[in-house]
């Protein structure tokens, strides 16, 4: 009876990290789990959205690109109006250097309040001209002297927002109400008045997207005793995720931000809960670790065990500019983790556009990428259902330069022990005896499908392995990979579990991490439990129509957005059918 | 006898309230508002502008403690330089600085983007750099508990030396996870290196002890939450009664969520806080942006006041 409830239960706990809100059923449901993160990039096809879009490129077309206090009396008309006329409050419109226009709107114009007035001037004439800029998150505020419609102040406030103003929390509220996300979390569509809208920050503002340092209001829906977050995005006009909380005391209250909302959901259904895949003919569990990126383990094809496990160990990073000058940077979950570049997403599983199979996806960012020294790297395995397997790492840039080399760091842990190792040479397959590592070059042979390596089992079965060339279609140009294989033991971990950082940045040789592994002594390989290491290098090229493993940010009605030109590595296992 | 070992015990607890060693409440107010330390003796040794010079452990592409110049104005490029002990970058990258008032400086080991030079079994070391000779060796080793569970990649994470008890302050979070937090603030003697008290139970990165409110308290700014809490000292720097909560950043600055990285005292006792995002994880410092923070006490109603 015990175990018939704690199967239930733990059902309970995987499906509530399905990231499907639906209304938590107690009180003592972890709400982290029903959060969801929205995996909808694009805006909602509804009219407001439509209307503010046709308002914001009619805005952007004219002389003076701003967005104006919508419904504003004739007091605040002038205000803005003399604010607009002042060079000093208009200095952030443009671009400096492509002379676009950023999305500015005068989001409020009131009588300035009695301490920021200063001496000499009528209280009744001093007004606040509050203006918000989406694409640099930045206030620029203005006094302005009605009766003789003179400028008192400029000031410029970097990384601040404004009080919202009344069309901007119904557009909130309109995103909101219409997010599918939010109808299924409650059961049903709100209506606007469902959405606590007091006037005052507790409310409605209460919010902030720390990652993306766009402009975020949190919408907020009661149902029975908790309280449903809409977190909104008015920078991108899309919904950002919803979180369930209980309905507290306003001193205790819970305050749900991107951050929480993002790391929490990962946490608590990603990192500390391993999930699976059963498709195709493929079964396997994976989970994001703390320093080995997304790992896949227990990887059955028709039934018959694999790979024990694969992972990303490292992001090894170096810039040939400068002498030893790098980073060597682990990926994984995004708190309580030894990575520097975290997780923000939950893994996707999406259906490969050719050949037949599925995708199973991760991503991990830097909190200001695109921007210099950030970075964005993406782990890809894909499986057919041929049997075919691919495990595969890019980076989506941008760095610290434009002469940056890439080496990804992935182990693969293959299923039998009685497996042999060998290397197409010429003609035949010659076989490794003991540990040892192969640099992937011009001089390298290939079998003409463009195989390497062949890794098999006592009956002649396994894998031939392809590695990358730029035959991928996926923009990769060619590993020029390090491959080594070393001996699987039960005795000793040599990264089974969990691997800290296993190589420097900037080694260019072979010395990337495994090679510990491998040195002084290399062991017999032969009829052994195996594993695979492949390290791709990749260098980054910034050549306007050339760009690899890199990313641009560019300004579309306004805003910035970001283009990527990721660099795909990573070998092709076919299998081998005696 | 039930009875009279009651009564002993009264005895004995008021005798531990009353016997504690009152302070003066002059001296009080001074505690971390008048600077106490000094400078090393070291510095004169290092050719460089002691006036202008300060201890670092966040130069780029400097591993360890390292003792900046800093040029004389924005045109002097070639004013700023550097010197390194050959003994300070032997521990791998550090984190936090205090100093005591021999000039004695004391230094916690923090990992920079990976672990390759911050080992898990040093993380929890407490190093000394000699005033008078600048080498810098292990001071006092703390102990942990870290357990399978345990992911965070720190130990620990701030330090503070107390003039008016000549104490060291700091805090590990080795055996912290998302689900508890299991940090300890230590309070260590800098004479012999032992430790004096513990706090159980909280998680802190910004450690300062100031008696502006009229009491020696330990500021602690919380590694879990933007919340910034203190507690009573006695005179001797032990721990006295519960922790209480002064101060939350919440929702204050560009991101809203930022955790104290440091507190200060200015002359007028404002608190200064610098405070950074700060999630358990190596996120590469490039990113980090740090933002500063005043509040100032209000006698009349016991709170601290955020000013801007």
């Amino acid at each position: 009876m015990l175990r018939y409830i704690a199967i239930i239960l733990f059902f309970v706990a995987v499906n509530s990290c399905n990231n499907q809100a639906s209304t938590p059923s107690d009180s003592k449901t972890n709400y982290a789990s029903s959060a969801v993160i929205s995996e909808n990039d694009s805006m909602l096809k509804i009219p407001v959205i439509e209307q503010r879009m046709a308002i914001i490129k009619e805005a952007l077309s004219q002389e003076i690109p701003v967005l104006l206090l919508n419904n504003a009396d004739s007091i605040q008309s002038v205000a803005q109006d003399v604010a607009l006329k002042d060079e000093q409050f208009r200095t952030n419109i443009l671009d400096p250097k492509s002379k676009q226009p950023f999305l500015n709107e005068i989001f409020n114009v009131y009588n300035a309040r009695p301490q920021e007035i200063p001496k000499g001037y009528d209280n009744k004439n001093v007004y606040r001209v509050e203006m918000y800029n989406y694409a640099l998150n930045l206030t620029t505020v203005a006094l302005v002297d009605i009766s003789s419609k003179k400028i008192i102040s400029v000031n410029n406030y970097p990384q601040s927002q404004p009080d919202i103003n009344i069309n901007l929390t119904d557009l909130a509220l309109q995103i909101a109400v219409n997010s599918p996300d939010v109808i299924k979390a409650l059961g049903f569509k709100p209506g606007e008045k469902d959405a606590l809208m007091a006037a005052t920050k507790t409310s409605l503002n209460r919010t902030k997207c720390e990652r993306s340092m766009h402009l975020c209001v949190a919408p907020t829906f009661i149902k029975d005793d908790k309280a449903l977050w809409a977190i909104v995005d008015l920078t991108d006009l899309k919904l950002v995720g919803v979180r369930w909380t209980n309905v507290g005391k306003p001193e205790t209250a819970e305050r749900i931000s991107e951050r929480k909302l993002l790391f929490d959901k990962i946490m608590e259904c990603n990192c500390k809960q391993v999930k699976s895949i059963d498709k195709i003919g493929w079964k396997m569990n994976y989970v994001i670790t703390s320093s080995d990126g997304l790992r896949i383990s227990e990887v059955y094809f028709k039934n018959k065990l694999i790979i024990n496990n694969a992972k990303l160990v490292d992001w090894h990073v170096n810039y040939s500019g400068t002498d030893g000058f790098g980073y060597s940077d682990a990926v994984g979950c995004p708190e309580y983790s030894q990575a520097a570049v975290v997780a923000v997403s939950e893994p996707k599983i999406s259906e490969l556009a050719e050949g037949g199979g599925f995708v199973l996806e991760q991503s991990f960012k830097s909190e200001q990428w695109p921007m210099a020294c950030n970075y964005n790297y993406v782990q890809r395995y894909e499986f057919y259902t041929d049997g075919r397997f691919r495990v595969s790492a890019a980076s989506l840039g941008r760095g610290c330069g434009n002469n940056g080399t890439y080496r990804p760091v992935s182990r693969i842990s293959f299923a039998g022990n009685q497996n042999n190792f060998s290397e197409w040479k010429s003609a035949d397959w010659q076989n490794w005896n003991i540990e040892q590592w192969r640099l992937q070059d011009a001089q390298t042979i290939y079998t003409p499908e463009g195989y390497q390596y062949k890794i098999t089992d006592a009956t002649g079965n396994g894998f031939f392995v392809e590695p990358g060339n730029g035959q991928f279609k996926d923009g990769g140009r060619g590993d020029n990979a390090y491959v080594y294989i070393t001996k699987l033991h039960a005795d000793k971990d040599e990264g089974e579990t969990d691997l800290v950082t296993i190589g420097p940045c900037c080694n260019t040789d072979y010395k990337q991490g495994p090679e510990k592994f491998i040195e002084p002594k290399p062991e017999n390989i032969q009829n052994s439990q195996l594993v695979f290491w492949y390290v791709a290098q990749l260098r980054n090229d910034d050549t306007k129509g050339r760009e690899y493993c890199w990313a641009e940010r560019y300004l579309e009605n306004g805003v910035y957005k970001t283009h990527t030109y990721p660099c795909f590595s990573g070998p092709m296992f076919i299998p081998v059918n005696k | 006898m039930r009875r009279f070992s009651y009564i002993a015990l009264v005895l004995l607890s008021s005798c531990f309230a009353g016997c504690e060693e009152k302070i003066d409440m002059d001296e009080v107010y001074q505690i971390g508002i008048v600077p106490c330390q000094r400078q090393p003796q070291f510095f004169g040794t290092t050719g460089l502008n002691i006036k202008r010079s300060a201890l670092s452990t966040s130069e780029k592409r400097t591993k360890g403690l390292v003792l900046v110049q800093f040029p004389e104005n924005n045109t002097d490029t070639a004013g700023r330089k550097t010197w390194q002990h050959l003994s300070w970058s032997s521990f791998g990258f550090m984190g936090s600085i205090t100093t005591d008032e021999n000039g004695n400086v004391y230094t916690i080991p923090v990992p920079v983007v990976n672990m390759l030079d911050n080992p898990v079994e040093k993380q929890n070391t407490i190093y000394k750099v000699e005033s008078t000779t600048g080498e810098m060796k292990p001071f006092a080793v703390l102990p942990v508990n870290i357990t399978a569970e345990t992911t965070n990649p720190f130990g620990l994470l701030g330090i503070y030396y107390d003039c008016s008890a000549k104490q060291l302050y700091t805090c590990t979070v080795a055996g912290s996870t998302k689900q508890k937090e299991n940090g300890i603030i230590f309070a260590v003697d800098a004479t012999t290196g032992k430790i004096t008290d513990k706090l159980l139970g909280k998680d802190a990165v910004a450690l300062c002890v100031c008696g502006i409110t009229g009491e020696k308290r330990l500021y602690i700014g919380s590694a879990v939450s933007s919340d910034i809490y203190s507690i009573k000292l006695t005179k001797a720097g032990k721990f006295s009664g519960n922790v209480q909560k002064d101060i939350s950043l919440d929702m204050l600055g560009p991101r809203g969520d930022d955790k104290a990285r440091r507190i200060r005292f200015d002359k007028n006792g404002d608190m200064m806080v610098y405070a950074v995002e700060f999630n358990y994880n190596l996120t590469a410092p490039t990113e980090k942006q740090e933002s500063l923070y005043r509040f100032r006490y209000a006698d009349e109603d016991k709170k601290w006041n955020f000013i801007k």
